[in-house]
């Protein structure tokens, strides 16, 4: 649908468009794994950095890695949702704008103001600088942060009208009418179902998120207001936890609708499907709580409800997705090449990473590992070998002529280069975890350096490799047309 | 007509020094009863305009953006604790709030609404809802009296409504979105056929 007229009379192919999300993801990923690879070779005492720019670059890289597999998985939704829904370009376009004008207020903060309290801005840090960053700075972060969700709810909102339009509610978007009556065969194909779950979680979720942020830039000018420091966490991990999971669930789109190309069969959504991504919608809302176990203050019934949910929330859709692209693959005689391995490497490390995840969401395990290195490597797992794979997957998808091109040999080499790193680098994390070095710390006891240096190798392979996945699709930019989606399979 | 009338006579029962001193009595009763109905009775006299007033006036309001900014910035200066001590103390504040209430917001609300997009509708609505727990967790935190007319609990009774009513309006529209705009079975409306070759459905 992209070239037809929508809303705003846009005729213009889309396809330069995704393009220039994409790229731009390319990029800032790229940039903000070199700012990763800087702090564990700091960490590994391989590089001399203070700690205040430590802190600096764990802002930047949170902050960045956030927003960029937001916009990056957005650009995949919109993609392969405008087959089936009348979006807006203009929107769309707008989002891109907001986004950046919000990455450079972002920067402008931490790199010029010192800014260091951490993506997740917990009250009160943004306004206890203590000398290494002012009120001005912690407002910028904050109104980038405010700017960016604008961009992303402005984007949400244009899904739910069109998908009201097309389908006539957010339920028939999900296939209620299929799941609770009588499957026709008609439901939504995936792509609709997984846009409306994220359509809903994220606008409830930017609107709390908003709440917070003003009630922050408030308590910055007025620090007489103050926020219960609780209320103010809780906001900030349902808006967090909402918007990270929803990274994860516009970019397996890229699986469902890749896949059958390769595998000649088409994904068709059934009860079990549609049943998944309702159950999940209800449960990615109220699973936040595992984010606050060691708060001794929360009540017991929210935190009980963390840890039964965390064993629940993501698995409906998860063995939904990773039985499905089974399915799909069996004897099918898939060929095998860059774009479909990134896909499938992406659903093992989603289903993977949640393993970690869960053990960490048990309220007993929390209390040891919560501190931990044991974290970041849970949300790497299935960010990095998640998200980031299934980027990937698009990205090299986009810049090839057709599914039957040849990979040339170095981006073979590549895919082995980051499925190697990534899984190294993780299972430091974990190692390191398991073996209670203390997450965000900037400088480790002796006896922790050679995990850091360690990690920092494969790091570097991890880097390198998404140097040339960026680097050929930069070029294939300029070089070729893109792959035709023949869809008959669907 | 019958809309212009019971918006003119809805504005003249607010009026009435009685009811007036009834609203204004409270904080809840002034500020989420008394101004709230002064909007309604500016959009009931907006509904009501006549057709070449109306034009007139929408000529001026592309996209329903002009009146969607009176709006924003009418209600933003009734939002200021300051306001409405003034308008309990001072005459001239008083006319000006029961005067700029249905004309600058009520009317242009009215004229806006449906001009603006589906979008930004929607962006109204969030930024309500945000709006509306932020201003909850303002009078709830405020460590003095935002009025001074008005006790401290009844500042916090205000927060408390304001909280519950963010949250109200959030289930309602949730709920409002899953309510099928046609019936269930009826098939999506075909997408025309893409010259994009890069999507087109084959």
């Amino acid at each position: 649908m992209m070239s037809h007229a929508n809303e705003s009379g846009n005729t213009q192919p889309a396809q330069p468009l995704v393009n220039i999300y994409v790229g731009v993801s390319a990029v800032v990923l790229l940039l903000m794994m070199i700012v990763g690879l800087v702090m564990r070779l700091a960490q590994g005492e391989m590089l001399d950095i203070s700690p205040g720019f430590f802190y600096q670059l764990l802002t930047v890289h949170g902050a960045g890695m956030v927003g960029i597999a937001a916009l990056g998985s957005a650009a995949i939704m919109w993609y392969f949702a405008s087959r089936y829904l009348d979006l807006s370009r203009t929107l769309f376009v707008a989002n891109l704008l907001l986004f950046l004008v919000g990455v450079v207020m972002i920067l402008g903060s931490i790199l010029g103001g010192g800014f260091a309290a951490g993506w997740t801005f917990l009250y009160p840090l943004p306004a206890k600088g203590m000398g290494l960053w002012g009120t001005g700075a912690a407002a910028l972060f904050l109104g980038g942060l405010l700017l960016i969700g604008t961009g992303f709810l402005i984007l949400h909102l244009d899904f739910a009208r069109a998908i009201t339009r097309q389908y006539g509610s957010l339920g028939q978007g999900l296939g209620w009418p299929q799941l609770f009556g009588r499957d026709s065969g008609e439901a939504p194909p995936p792509t609709v179902v997984a846009s409306t779950m994220v359509t809903i979680v994220n606008i409830l979720g930017i609107t709390a998120g908003a709440a917070i942020l003003v009630m922050s830039l408030v308590n910055l000018y007025v620090p007489s207001f103050t926020i219960d420091p609780l209320l103010a966490k809780n906001l900030i991990y349902f808006f967090g936890h909402v918007f990270i999971n929803a990274t994860i669930y516009m970019a397996i789109i890229a699986v469902y609708e890749i896949l059958p190309l390769y595998a000649k069969r088409p994904w068709k959504p059934n009860k079990a499907f549609l049943a998944a991504w309702t159950a999940s919608t209800i449960m990615v809302l109220i699973v936040y709580p595992h984010h606050l176990l060691m708060d001794f203050a929360m009540p017991t019934w929210m935190m009980v409800m963390g840890q039964v949910i965390s064993y629940t929330s993501g698995l409906p859709v998860l063995v939904v997705t990773t039985f499905g692209a089974l399915m799909l693959i069996y004897r099918s005689g898939m060929r095998w090449d860059v774009t479909s391995s990134l896909l499938v490497l992406s659903v093992f490390g989603w289903a993977a990473g949640v393993i970690p995840a869960i053990v960490d969401a048990t309220i007993r395990v929390n209390m040891v590992m919560h501190n931990t290195l044991w974290v970041p490597g849970h949300f790497h797992f299935y960010l990095l070998i998640g998200v980031a794979s299934m980027l990937f997957g698009f990205m090299h998808f986009l810049g090839k002529e057709s599914v039957e091109q040849e990979d040339r040999w170095f981006a073979r080499w590549a895919f082995w280069g980051f499925m190697f790193g990534s899984l190294g680098f993780v299972f430091m994390f974990l190692y390191s975890g398991a073996n209670s070095v203390p997450r965000r710390f900037a400088e480790h006891l002796p006896q922790w350096v050679p995990y850091d240096q360690i990690a920092s190798a494969f790091v570097a392979v991890v880097v390198t490799s998404v140097l040339v996945f960026a680097l050929q699709f930069l070029a294939r930019l300029f070089a070729t047309r893109p792959v035709a989606l023949a869809t008959e399979v669907n | 007509m019958k809309w212009m009338a019971g918006g003119l006579l809805l504005f003249g029962i607010l009026a009435l020094p009685p009811i007036r001193h009834a609203f204004e009595q409270t904080m809840a009763g002034h500020m989420l009863l008394q101004i709230p109905l002064l909007v309604l009775s500016g959009v009931w006299i907006g509904w009501g305009l006549p057709a070449g007033k109306r034009k007139a006036l929408q000529a001026m309001n592309g996209y329903g953006l002009t009146g969607l900014a009176l709006v924003v910035i009418t209600a933003l200066f009734w939002m200021l604790p300051r306001h409405l001590d003034a308008s309990l103390e001072g005459t001239a504040y008083e006319i000006g709030k029961f005067l700029s209430l249905p004309l600058l917001v009520g009317i242009p609300l009215q004229l806006s609404w449906r001009r603006l997009t589906a979008i930004g509708r929607g962006l109204v609505w969030s930024n309500l809802i945000a709006m509306l727990w932020v201003l909850s967790w303002l009078y709830l935190s405020a460590p003095v009296r935002v009025c001074n007319n008005y006790r401290i609990d009844e500042q916090a009774l205000v927060g408390q409504i304001l909280l519950l009513l963010g949250f109200v309006i959030a289930t309602a529209l949730t709920v409002r979105a899953f309510i099928p705009s046609r019936p269930a079975g009826v098939a999506a409306r075909p997408l025309s056929p893409s010259p994009d070759p890069a999507l087109r459905k084959t």
